[in-house]
């Protein structure tokens, strides 16, 4: 009997509490609303600028979920394995490229030395040719290995 | 996540709330505008893809954050420390009979000398001058209860204490605030 008294009371106790916190409550609110026009102008530009950047940052999420979906549709999902291989791939084509456009250019200078030589040999040796001191060494030395 | 229009009306329906609770733990109505500033723009930057069921306590928690970071600027942390300790106020005495006095209190208040004599923005400063005068904690788990309409758990995870903290918290801030608005006169 005297803890339902004792619980009655608390539980009055603590609605009159309430019901008193609320009055005070709704003249803060009045209160509040009396600002200064200064005030609540400078309150309006201070909310203004968040909700600019509020846009913003929606804008650079937007952006970035894009850039992700992108990058899953190419087959690269978002392994970090596929990013370092993607990164490292055109280097790889560079150095190969480099590599056989030195190799086209040596086969090329071989084929047009080789082309010199043939029309060389087989042309018709000049007569002058004979009367050459160093040319008659030449034959009369023993071929070289 | 809340669009920008419901984030927009947030902001305009706790914008004047939230100077107000700046400019009483504060007490500087240019510092008050700089950390409701501040608030806003951390929770755009940060929370402005959350619904918007979840602003209310985002905000709340954001203001009291940037009101503790002004009061380290300020290098008055021990101040502030002092404060908060300061719970020891309301509800000791034994001559005060809370009871009687929240009866009295419990409807609107306004002039116990009748209205004529004291003017409504009157009752309304004296109001928050002794709202002002509440230990900062006190101060803090009553708004944040009555006038943000928390309920007991978001007040508590707002100001990082246990329920019943944010009870007696609350419990005390009413007695006090009884009894200082008796003492000027302001019943109903």
């Amino acid at each position: 009997m005297k803890d339902d008294d004792r619980s009655y009371r608390a539980a009055a106790r603590d609605a009159m509490e309430a019901r008193f916190a609320r009055s005070v409550a709704a003249c803060l609110s009045e209160s509040a609303e009396r600002v200064s026009p200064d005030v609540a102008e400078r309150l309006r530009f201070s909310r203004e600028k968040a909700l600019e950047i509020a846009r913003r940052a929606r804008g650079d999420a937007e952006e970035l979920g894009v850039t992700a979906s992108g990058a899953a549709m190419a087959g690269f999902s978002q392994s970090r394995w596929w990013l370092r291989f993607a990164s490292v791939l055109p280097l790889v084509a560079l150095v190969g490229g480099l590599v056989l456009i030195q190799n086209w250019q040596s086969r090329t200078q071989i084929s047009v030395a080789a082309e010199i030589d043939e029309a060389l040999l087989g042309d018709d040796l000049p007569i002058n040719a004979y009367r050459d001191p160093g040319f008659s060494e030449f034959l009369k030395a023993p071929p070289s290995e | 996540m809340a669009t920008e229009k419901e984030l927009s009306d947030f902001l305009k329906s706790v914008e004047k709330r939230a100077w107000k609770r700046a400019v009483y733990a504060v007490r500087d109505e240019d510092a008050a505008l700089d950390i409701v500033q501040d608030t806003m723009i951390r929770l755009s930057e940060k929370y402005a893809d959350r619904p918007a069921a979840e602003l209310p306590l985002l905000f709340q928690r954001i203001l009291s954050n940037a009101t503790m970071d002004w009061f380290r600027r300020q290098k008055v942390k021990n101040q502030v420390v002092r404060n908060f300790s300061e719970y020891e106020i309301a509800g000791e005495d034994g001559e005060f009979d809370i009871l009687e006095t929240l009866e009295a209190l419990g409807g609107p208040l306004q002039s116990e000398s009748a209205a004529e004599s004291v003017s409504r923005a009157q009752i309304l400063q004296t109001i928050e001058a002794e709202v002002a005068l509440l230990p900062a904690r006190q101060r803090e788990a009553f708004l944040l209860r009555y006038w943000e309409e928390l309920d007991v758990a978001e007040t508590a995870a707002s100001m990082g204490c246990s329920e019943g903290s944010v009870k007696t918290h609350c419990s005390r801030a009413v007695h006090a605030l009884a009894k200082a608005l008796k003492a000027k006169g302001i019943t109903s």
